[in-house]
């Protein structure tokens, strides 16, 4: 699966953009995350992971803290994904017009 | 926090056509059917049979599927022929907090028409009730209609 889709089946889950939203405040352990959100701890390992599988997330071993903090790589193959879904579909556009413009016959001069 | 973190900056793009304003905005709005690849940029993928850019402020660009439901994709906030449009994008979600396009049409010689294509509205955007929990949900919505845009259109 490309990356970018890999951070869209992330955000595609509400919870997870809770996390991510939270995250974005700064790092945060697992319990400090399940502490603030209405999912057991379990539940939130997991989202963890599948976040940390997509590149949103980035986990750091500091000291006696764990903590997950926000990766951009992951926020930029989102973006990566928009610019192509824009390129292919003003490619389709300009084409249009150019076939619009060399289909219409040219206009005789006048005498 | 560093400012493109999380959120995505609008994305810009530039074409240039061989027409003159007048039919560079018209191709692009009402003959939209004979260009959009709905293939690959639809709701119904394999289902959508058609798109129609509804004209004036507050028409709507709708998706006809196969089975002749409909799907909303955004709805025209500034209609303003030659030069400009700008409509809500949402793709057939409610528009609740919508990102935006505009797409301006400016002519830099005669016949030709430099198209500028601008979509915003992604970053984050707190509303004062739910910043005071931390949890901004105008973002939420915003990248959760992206998902779901973006898992139909693949």
């Amino acid at each position: 699966m490309e990356t970018y889709e890999a951070v869209l089946e992330a955000l595609g889950d509400r919870t997870r953009r809770q996390i991510v939203h939270r995250l974005r405040s700064g790092p945060l352990s697992v319990g400090e995350l399940a502490a603030a959100l209405p999912v057991s701890r379990p539940a939130v390992s997991q989202h963890l992971s599948v976040l940390r599988r997509s590149g949103l997330v980035a986990y750091e071993e500091a000291g006696t803290r764990n903590v997950y903090r926000l990766d951009p790589a992951g926020i930029g193959e989102l973006r990566t994904w928009l610019d192509g879904f824009w390129d292919a579909a003003l490619d389709r556009y300009a084409q249009q017009v150019r076939d619009d413009t060399g289909s219409r016959a040219p206009r005789p001069p006048r005498d | 926090m560093p400012a493109n973190l999380t959120s995505i900056e609008p994305v810009r793009k530039t074409v240039t056509v061989p027409a003159a304003p007048p039919r560079a905005f018209e191709l692009f709005t009402r003959h939209i059917h004979e260009w959009w690849p709905l293939a690959t940029h639809s709701v119904g993928i394999e289902q959508a049979a058609g798109v129609a850019f509804g004209e004036g402020p507050g028409g709507q660009i709708v998706e006809t599927l196969t089975d002749g439901t409909t799907s909303v994709w955004g709805t025209v906030t500034d209609w303003e022929p030659p030069h400009r449009v700008a409509f809500t994008w949402h793709a057939g979600t409610p528009a609740a907090e919508a990102t935006r396009v505009e797409v301006t049409f400016t002519e830099d010689e005669p016949g030709r028409t430099v198209v500028l294509l601008v979509h915003s509205g992604w970053q984050h955007r707190p509303d004062a009730a739910s910043a005071r929990e931390g949890y901004h949900e105008g973002w939420d919505q915003v990248i959760g209609r992206y998902a779901e845009l973006a898992a139909a259109a693949r």
